[in-house]
Formats: C-alpha cells, sequence, structure tokens
C-alpha cells in the first residue's frame, strides 16, 4: 500500500521531530515546533503561503540548516551535522531550487549535472555513464550541450530537476517545480515528477496549485507562520472549509463542481467525494 | 558579446575538439604576430575566414561585420605609422600644409600595409575560436593544461552570471523606463544608480543562494566539472599540424626574400 497512512511497521523516510529555527535577525522563527513523519515512497504536497516556511523546511531536511531546536531523522537516523554525516543526507535528498539561476552554476547543463555526482566521488567514467543515463531518460539529451543562459525557463527547471536526479536521491524535494512555467512545461515537469514517484522516490512538493496538489499528493500539509496547521489525505483537507479559508487556499475546482452537482441532485452524495476530475466525470 | 557567444555554439565545428582548435588559433596567431610576414598573414587571414564562414557556418554578412569593429582601430593606428608630418617631403606621397609637409614615405606604407594585415590575421584567428568554441569547452581545454582551479572556477562563475546579472539589469532598466525613469539625463543617472544598488543586493542575495544549492548537492569548497569530450582527430591534427607548417615556411621565405 502506498500513501502516508499505513501500519504500525511502517517506515519513515524523514521525520521532524519538535524543530524550530529561526533565521538570524528576525524574530519570529521561520520553523515552530514543527512535527512531521513523511512515509518513504509517499507524494506530499506543502501547501501555505509565502514565508510560512517551506522552504526552510525544506532546507532543514538537507542539513543546510541546522534545526535550533528539535531534530530532523532521514531513513531512521538522526541528521549527524559532520562532514560525512552531511554527505550521507545530501546523497539521499536532494533538493530542486525555485529559481533554476540560483541552483544552475555553470556554464553548460552537461557540465553542471556532473557537478553532484563528483562531489559524490564518483570516478570521471561513472560520472560521465550517470550524466547521459539522466539526460535520457528525462529527455534532456539534445539540451547537454546548450550554455545555461540559453535555456527557456522551463528547459532550466528541467535541467535542475536533472541536476539533483543525477545525484540518484531516495527522497527529491521540489520548490515550487512549476512556479513560472507555461502550461507545456508545467505538465512536463509534472509527468517527470510522476515517473519519480513511479519509481519510488520519495517526494515532496512546495505548491500553490491545489487541484494539482489535490490530485497527485497522497499527504497534504498545510503550513502558516512555521506551524503546520493540518495535514491528511487530500480529501481530508480540502473538504475542510474552515481551514481553507483560514489558510488563504482554495477549494479544488473538483470539489466545488461535486458540490454543485451534489446541490442540483446530479449525483448522490452518499459516496465520498472524487479524487480526480476523470473520476467525477465518470460519476455524471 | 551574446551573440558571438550564441554564434559558438550553434557553429558548424562545435563537435570539432576544442583542444585542436584552440592549439590551431593559437599556433596561427602567434605565427603571424612573430613573423610579420604579409604572404602568411593572407594566407591565415583567408584560412580563417574559410573556416568561420564555410565550416562554421557563420554568414558573411555577419563575419564582414564583426572585422569591422577592430578595422576601425587599425586603420586609425596603421594611419599613424603610415603619414609623417615632416619639412622634407617622403618619396610616396606629400600634402603641402603651410611650410610643413603631410608625408609618407614608400617602406612606411609598406610597413603599416604589412602591421594591418598582421592584426587582421591574429584577430580573424581569435575571432575563429570565439565564434567555432564556447566558454565552456575553452574552460574544458584549460582545465587539460593544468590551469589553477581557482581561475577557472572564478571564469566559470563569472561567464555564468554575467548572463544572470545582465538579463536582470535589462528587467531593471525597462521597469525604470515604463515608468519615465529615463526622461532626462537627470533622472536617467538617478536611475542608472538606482539600478546599480538593486543589482548589487540582488547579486549578494543570489550568492547567497547559489551557495545553499551548491552546498545541497556536496559542494566542499572545489567545484570539480566535468567537460563535454571531443575526441581529437588524428586526420585534423595532421592537417593543422601541415598547415601551421606551411605558414613557418612562408614567414620565413617572406623574412630571407
Amino acid at each position: 500500500m502506498k500513501g502516508y497512512e499505513m501500519d504500525q511497521r511502517q517506515e519513515w523516510v524523514v521525520e521532524a521531530e519538535d524543530v524550530c529555527y529561526t533565521y538570524e535577525g528576525n524574530e519570529t522563527p521561520a520553523l515552530n515546533h514543527f512535527s512531521l513523519r513523511i512515509a518513504r515512497g509517499s507524494r506530499v504536497a506543502v501547501m501555505g503561503g509565502n514565508g510560512s516556511g517551506k522552504s526552510t523546511f525544506f532546507l532543514c531536511l538537507n542539513g543546510i540548516r541546522r534545526p535550533d531546536r528539535g531534530r530532523i531523522l532521514i531513513d531512521g537516523k538522526p541528521v549527524s551535522y559532520t562532514r560525512k554525516g552531511l554527505l550521507d543526507v545530501r546523497r539521499k535528498t536532494g533538493i530542486v531550487f525555485q529559481d533554476p539561476d540560483d541552483q544552475l552554476f555553470s556554464a553548460s547543463v552537461y557540465e553542471d549535472m556532473s557537478f553532484g555526482v563528483l562531489n559524490l566521488g564518483m570516478d570521471e567514467a561513472q560520472a560521465r555513464r550517470a550524466v547521459e543515463h539522466t539526460a535520457e531518460e528525462i529527455g534532456l539529451t539534445a539540451l547537454l550541450d546548450r550554455p545555461v543562459h540559453a535555456l527557456s525557463g522551463g528547459q532550466k527547471k528541467l535541467a535542475a530537476i536533472a541536476d539533483i536526479l543525477v545525484m540518484g536521491p531516495e527522497i527529491m524535494i521540489l520548490d515550487e517545480p512549476a512556479a513560472s512555467l507555461d502550461q507545456m512545461h508545467t505538465d512536463l515537469v509534472r509527468k517527470v515528477i510522476a515517473e519519480l514517484s513511479d519509481k519510488g522516490i520519495t517526494i515532496l512538493t512546495a505548491t500553490h496549485d491545489m487541484d494539482y496538489a489535490y490530485e497527485w499528493a497522497d499527504m497534504i500539509v498545510v503550513m502558516k507562520d512555521g506551524e503546520i496547521m493540518r495535514k491528511g489525505t487530500p480529501k481530508e483537507v480540502c473538504t475542510d472549509r474552515r481551514l481553507l479559508e483560514q489558510a488563504h487556499l482554495k477549494p479544488p475546482v473538483v470539489l466545488e463542481m461535486y458540490e454543485i452537482l451534489k446541490q442540483k441532485g446530479v449525483i448522490s452524495g452518499a459516496e465520498e467525494p472524487p479524487g480526480s476530475m476523470a473520476e467525477l466525470m465518470e460519476r455524471i | 558579446m551574446i551573440s558571438i557567444d550564441q554564434l559558438a555554439y550553434r557553429s558548424g565545428l562545435r563537435k570539432v575538439s576544442a583542444v585542436e582548435k584552440t592549439a590551431y588559433a593559437l599556433m596561427t596567431l602567434v605565427i603571424c604576430v612573430a613573423g610579420r610576414s604579409l604572404e602568411a598573414a593572407l594566407m591565415a587571414f583567408a584560412a580563417n575566414g574559410f573556416l568561420v564562414i564555410r565550416k562554421g557556418k557563420v554568414s558573411l554578412l555577419r563575419y564582414g561585420k564583426m572585422l569591422l569593429m577592430p578595422l576601425v582601430f587599425l586603420i586609425l593606428g596603421t594611419g599613424a605609422v603610415i603619414v609623417n608630418i615632416s619639412e622634407i617631403p617622403l618619396d610616396a606621397f606629400a600634402i603641402r600644409l603651410g611650410g610643413w609637409y603631410l608625408t609618407g614615405s614608400r617602406a612606411g606604407i609598406w610597413k603599416g600595409l604589412e602591421l594591418g594585415t598582421v592584426a587582421m590575421s591574429a584577430v580573424s584567428s581569435m575571432y575563429f575560436l570565439a565564434v567555432s568554441t564556447p566558454v565552456t569547452d575553452v574552460l574544458g581545454v584549460l582545465r587539460k593544461i593544468r590551469v589553477p582551479s581557482l581561475f577557472l572556477e572564478l571564469m566559470l562563475l563569472i561567464y555564468r552570471f554575467i548572463f544572470v546579472l545582465l538579463g536582470t539589469a535589462e528587467g531593471i532598466m525597462t521597469a525604470q523606463k515604463c515608468r519615465m525613469g529615463n526622461r532626462d539625463l537627470r533622472t536617467g543617472i538617478r536611475s542608472f544608480g538606482m539600478m546599480g544598488s538593486a543589482l548589487f543586493i540582488r547579486s549578494v542575495k543570489r550568492a547567497g543562494a547559489l551557495y545553499d544549492s551548491m552546498e545541497a548537492r556536496c559542494y566542499d569548497g572545489e567545484i570539480r566539472v566535468l567537460s563535454r569530450e571531443r575526441p581529437v582527430r588524428k586526420k585534423e591534427v595532421l592537417m593543422i599540424g601541415a598547415w601551421e607548417i606551411l605558414l613557418v615556411f612562408v614567414t620565413l621565405w617572406s623574412i630571407m626574400r
């Protein structure tokens, strides 16, 4: 069974226990007694306004930010902030940053992708194979020799994903992967994310797109002011009207349609709400 | 600058080993400049033109325009070599200006022509490299000949972020223009200064973000990247070698003559 609700033998791939983090010079904490457990292979959508602590949480998972209080466990082991410990954590968790220009520092895509794998200690031949294999996998081969600045926004995003993917992470964190992408590239990026998820990689993504989160995720975490307002399955979270209002989130269109159709008596309200547009269409 | 960069990665010679191209360009440059031979320089200039236009698929118009830029400097520079101001007229030409002559000697004209041609051929060698080999590939060559990594890292980051910075600056300037930030010189200067400080602040922020993202990929203080390897082809190496030897011979011949 996939999903975050599993039995006691469940293996947690990420555990945050009572994590607090305050940026230097700030008074309000970016993360405030934040606790969350994520099951291996799950798809987690982290939602919340700007400055709600999503990015800080992500940076903590990778050991870039060290919690002032509490601890992070990856694969059941607390993150150790030694050189070796950090290397281990960063091998397992990869972050795709929101702005690809913050991430792609090399002149060409090929070079940029080789950076991470070389840091993992691969030799040159292995690294080359890994880069070419990953590029093939997500359809980036034709762009490998392009200078980064000659790529479109969507291509940069794919390159940024490839950058991390090539390192073979178990957990992939994507900070607003569809931010400022056109529809075509949004779809492309989402397709890649879905494929990664199918391979068993645990995926955490920050998103503002409720429709996407509702259909794609198996857990939605709603954050506000560094705290978790609510976490649960998309259906649990999205049917909680009061919560959505407080979090300034809009319910997904599927659910709104469902409500209207229910009121009009087109479909019966006896069953559970539909999980996707396709499911709703079927019921009509 | 951006357009040259684009020409380089679209070049028909992109797939030729960067080591070969760099070696060819540098050897030709050195032979032309050191030998100062008009004939060798003309040959090199023609060969570079052939390589850039026929092999590299750069349009004649574009290449011509590129060559015009240094040509202006050269004409001014060689003009000073050819034209003298003197009380005695020289053998080639003399224009009387009051008690003085604007004049030049035959030897001086030859010297000027030679200098101009040599300089143009040297420039064309560098242009050949610039429009056929992207900076990334040049960096690969430098890495191969073991240039200290600090230099390479700086070059890499500067090259990459020039474009990011330019993009940001362009965005800010457009935004300023939209609000009439350039209506007169005063506001123009003010806007430019404001753009400068905004760019600086953004650069600092970006540097922080970049550092985070590099850390996230296990950065340990040294940037190690692989550039794409293009095999060095024997045939091309032989051709380059033969060509350079020919140039050397032509140079020697013209010196001894």
